[in-house]
């Protein structure tokens, strides 16, 4: 896997953690479906690689996971933030906000 | 943090694979539950809406691969297959496996005896509460030789002066004392100490307590673990009951722990009392005012923060100030310290170059070992390439080749790091055998602990790899096609001299310079034996007594020693009996040097002589020659003082002239020489001949009683160890209460005096036996692989007519061109190595025609042998199945 991944895995991270933070607790097809709509369909999401990605931050201890039955009545694994995982939002959020501000501060004095 | 908890929850995930499989299976199911409910609800038929949510949902295989590593550690699960084939190929190959166990484990088990000894003397520090702020103190005078004791006031200046100290204790060494308890009363030693000893080096006790401020003249002890065990049964209601001390009642307050011998670490004491007490269990102590006389050890608790720059500064400039106020005693006096617990100053040198030698020696053995299984793993590289090619074939890289064959050789050195360790234990055991030459109580025990155990594992592991790297590397190389091909793969062409060649002969050449040594020091053991000691060994039989530790007064103890003289003359078979306070070649005794009466110049003949007491017909007794003059017959207390001295001591004092009837003047008395006697040794075996006073036991017990007890010598023609329950017998015939010891016959007190030469020859013939049964083994390898290599080349041979002695010399040849390259790099190299021991030799020199001219003929015999048997081999190949071997 190269860089590339890594700051896509980087982003989708943080497209998880907030999608969860205005959500509240959501199921995995949940959290696919509306990062796709948040991005404006822009985004080709493919719904496989998010379980990695979510194992991952639930190992990091940003999100715990239960499972539990969707509005539909589907058993579905339900996640959740923590406290770690609300902060983690925040922190994450005003790096990313520094980096864009930097970058289009370049992209927009270059022109 | 967060990667740390991670890593945790993967390293658990490991243990339950088949659950993170269903988890997600269960949740992907769900998933697609959910998605194809949305695709139903927008209006599409159920196959319809499936379809699209699998292609939505994108490759469901590899999201899964990604989860199971995620959830797992997938660098750990193949390390835990690659052990598992590891451990099942080396169970396969249980001959190589057993070899290269066995050569890594008596390598590592040399180098964890050698450590083990390192350990003990110069890194541990001593069994106190912080080591490294402790230290020792101890005075040079002028013109004296390093280190010497405090005088009490000197002491008392310096602790009330120097600020880097927090708190500073004093304490003399050695008091002998009889204790008694249950049993045979025993002859101990114990320590006098500052009140406040136990605070400053922070010992916290087993039981009860040290001493306190106020009880500098107090009747208190505090006894050793061991004393508690051994003569008072661990009684836990000890502290607080009295207890008799050569006679004298000692209220027990505590019990030091059994780690705890004394703050040097070598002297094994076993009772500590105030020091102000001290003065009624040693006679001739000195004024507590005498700034000329040196007795007590000193030892400081550095204050946290100081350095020891600082500290030096600190007690140079006391030193400087006592220099000047006080010109008469401590003219240019200073104080050189060292961490409390490290081998003193005077001894460190020799020990430290002798301990260095024996890790070379182990280092070479270690090396000659691993020689040996890098190329037992080359060969096995050979044998093992059509695998290695057929995995390769089959998509191995080789990097996860090399890393599997590493593992294996790393195992290997694991089981031989194991097998090291308890050869070692057994080792540092069988060191305890050997008896140390010292009139005082020495404890010389070395054990493996777990230092020992870091050291051995972590050796082997930088053995595993360094010996492993090479051939997994060129194993992991083989030449495809001809493996394929069922050739030698690993063959490069064009190369002369392989890998193996080179390492059999850097092993041979080692084994040079270790033989070398070996043979040495061999040689040293023999010479040894021959040294003439000046007296008989046979039919002594010797028991010592201290009879002062009973509360007897000289003339008694006097009196007593000759009683006991009677007492064992009328035993059955004795013909000899007389007293000394030392027997000879016990390491050291007083000395003390000695000018010729009327003569007070400068010039004057000037000799420092040992001094021993005897009583008449000890010389006689001894078989020690009578050169000129008479013996001592029945000198009494009060009359003119007599010597007989020995050879050297004549020599040095009056030349060529006679001596007899001549006075001499030494410590503070005037002797009459009324014989010569011959030289003997004195404390050690290498010494040359040390001038020796002998002086009248009777005259000189009076002013000048012996620290060390007095010893009983009788001689008989019968076996003198069955003499030994008899005479002890009659001790206790005259005083039930007195306490015997170092009882032994003189051949058991002369095997001890070889302690040094046994040591050295023990252990240096030991490693370098092991290096050359080792470096043997290696070389009949590498010319049995050859030959079993040029199987068909020499049926070849064979075939066009050359006869069996033609193979046999081609394969010899082959053989000592080796040997010889490994002689002539090893022997210089031995050459240059062997000056070092020069110390550690008795009557032979370094360079030891014999030794050096017997190596290189020995090297090459051995060397033939190994040839030998696989050049026979050779020969005996019958050409038409050589050839028909494809």
């Amino acid at each position: 896997m190269g860089e590339k991944t890594d700051v896509w895995q980087g982003t989708l991270a943080l497209m998880v953690l907030r999608t969860l933070e205005t959500m509240g607790p959501q199921h995995g097809y949940g959290l696919a479906r509306r990062i796709e709509q948040t991005s404006g369909d822009l985004l080709q999401l493919n719904y496989g690689t998010l379980y990695p990605a979510l194992l991952k931050l639930e190992q990091e201890g940003y999100i715990r996971s239960n499972w539990g039955t969707s509005e539909n009545n589907r058993k579905a694994k339900f996640y959740e933030l923590t406290k770690a995982g609300q902060r983690q939002v925040r922190k994450a959020a005003a790096e990313w906000e520094q980096t864009t501000q930097i970058l289009s501060k370049f992209l927009t004095e270059g022109a | 943090m967060r990667r740390l908890r991670a890593l945790w929850i993967r390293l658990a995930g490991l243990l339950r694979r088949r659950q993170a499989n269903e988890d997600f299976s269960a949740e992907i199911e769900a998933h697609l539950a959910l998605d194809i409910d949305d695709g139903v609800r927008s209006g599409l038929c159920e196959r319809e809406a499936r379809r699209q949510a699998l292609i939505k949902l994108g490759g469901v295989e590899q999201a899964r691969q990604a989860y199971r590593e995620r959830s797992g550690l997938p660098w750990a699960e193949s390390l835990a297959r690659d052990l598992r084939y590891s451990v099942r190929t080396l169970a396969k190959r249980k001959g190589v496996t057993a070899i290269a166990v066995l050569s890594i484990g008596l390598g590592i088990g040399a180098n964890a005896t050698i450590f083990a000894i390192v350990n003990r003397f110069v890194l541990r520090p001593a069994p106190v509460g912080d080591p490294s702020t402790l230290l020792s103190l101890s005075t040079i005078t002028k013109g004296d030789r390093c280190c010497n004791h405090f005088p009490l006031p000197v002491y008392e200046d310096v602790r009330d002066q120097a600020r880097s100290f927090s708190s500073m204790a004093a304490y003399y060494e050695l008091i002998p004392a009889s204790i008694g308890g249950r049993g045979e009363p025993e002859r101990v030693w114990g320590q006098g100490v500052t009140t406040n000893f136990f605070d400053v080096i922070e010992l916290p006790m087993a039981l009860g307590r040290g001493f306190a401020s106020g009880e500098v003249t107090a009747p208190l002890i505090v006894l050793s673990e061991k004393v508690w065990k051994s003569h008072f049964g661990a009684d836990p209601q000890i502290v607080g009951r009295p207890i008799l001390i050569s006679g004298r009642t000692f209220t027990v307050v505590g019990i030091a722990p059994a780690a705890f011998h004394s703050v040097d670490q070598i002297l094994d004491t076993r009772f500590w009392v105030p020091l102000g007490v001290t003065r009624q269990l040693v006679a001739n102590l000195p004024a507590d005012d005498a700034r000329d006389y040196h007795w007590l050890s000193v030892v400081g608790r550095v204050r946290p923060g100081v350095t020891r720059k600082e500290v030096q500064a600190e007690l140079q400039t006391i030193a400087d100030r006592l220099s000047r106020s006080y010109p008469a005693t401590d003219k240019d006096i200073t104080f050189p310290f060292d961490q409390a617990g490290s081998l003193p100053k005077r001894e460190k040198g020799p020990v430290l170059i002798f301990l260095s030698a024996l890790s070379t020696v182990a280092l070479l053995v270690l090396a000659i070992a691993g020689a040996n299984v890098a190329n037992l793993l080359y060969a096995q590289a050979v044998t093992r390439q059509r695998e290695i090619a057929v995995r390769l074939a089959l998509g191995a890289t080789r990097a996860r080749l090399r890393k599997q064959l590493l593992l294996e050789s790393l195992l290997l050195a694991l089981g031989g790091g194991l097998l090291g360790v308890s050869l070692s234990i057994g080792a540092t055991r069988g060191l305890a055998a050997f008896r140390v030459p010292a009139p005082i109580p020495i404890d010389l025990a070395v054990s493996a602990d777990w230092h020992v155990l870091l050291f051995s594992f972590v050796l082997s592991v930088i053995c595993g790899f360094a010996l492993g790297i090479g051939p997994a590397w060129a194993a992991s190389r083989p030449m495809l096609i001809n493996a394929l091909k069922g050739e030698d793969a690993l063959a490069r062409s064009g190369r002369r001299w392989t890998m193996r060649d080179i390492l059999v002969v850097g092993q041979m050449a080692m084994s040079v310079v270790l033989l070398s040594v070996t043979i040495l020091f061999l040689r040293s053991l023999q010479t040894a034996a021959q040294i003439d000691i000046g007296f008989r060994s046979q039919g002594l039989l010797m028991l010592s007594v201290d009879p002062r530790l009973n509360g007897y007064s000289a003339e008694q103890t006097s009196r007593f020693l000759a009683q006991l003289r009677q007492r064992a003359a009328a035993l059955p078979g004795v013909d000899a009996t007389v007293c000394t306070d030392v027997p000879l070649l016990s390491g050291g005794n007083r000395s003390d040097g000695f000018t010729v009466a009327g003569h007070t110049e400068k010039s004057a003949a000037f000799t420092y002589a040992d001094l021993y007491m005897v009583t008449p017909g000890y010389f006689e007794a001894l078989g020690t020659s009578l050169l000129a003059g008479r013996g001592f017959r029945g000198e009494v207390a009060g009359g003119p003082r007599t010597a007989v001295v020995n050879k050297a001591f004549a020599e040095r004092l009056f030349g060529n002239g006679n001596p007899i009837g001549q006075h001499v003047n030494g410590g503070h008395w005037t002797y009459e020489i009324i014989g010569v006697v011959g030289n003997a040794k004195s404390r050690t075996l290498g010494e040359d001949a040390r001038p020796i006073l002998y002086r009248s036991l009777d005259q000189s017990i009076v002013d000048d009683p012996s620290e060390m007890g007095y010893t009983l010598v009788v001689h008989t023609a019968r076996n003198p160890a069955l003499l030994a329950e008899p005479l002890r017998r009659q001790v206790f015939a005259l005083d039930p209460a007195m306490a015997v010891y170092n009882e032994e016959t003189m051949d058991e007190h002369i095997r001890a005096a070889y302690f040094l030469p046994r040591v050295a020859a023990t252990l240096f013939g030991v490693f370098g036996g092991i290096g050359l049964v080792l470096a043997a083994v290696g070389l009949y390898g590498v010319m049995s692989y050859g030959v079993s290599r040029r199987t068909r080349e020499i049926g070849i041979r064979m075939a066009m007519g050359a006869p069996q002695g033609t193979v046999e010399r081609l394969v010899v040849r082959q053989g000592m061109i080796l040997a010889s390259i490994a002689v002539a790099l090893g022997w210089p190299a031995a050459w240059m190595l062997s000056r070092v021991s020069s110390s550690f030799l008795y009557g032979i020199q370094p360079h030891d025609p014999v030794t050096f001219a017997a190596v290189p003929l020995l090297l090459t015999a051995i060397a033939l042998a190994a040839c030998w048997i696989p050049a026979r081999r050779a020969a005996s190949i019958n050409p038409t199945e050589a050839l028909r071997a494809e």
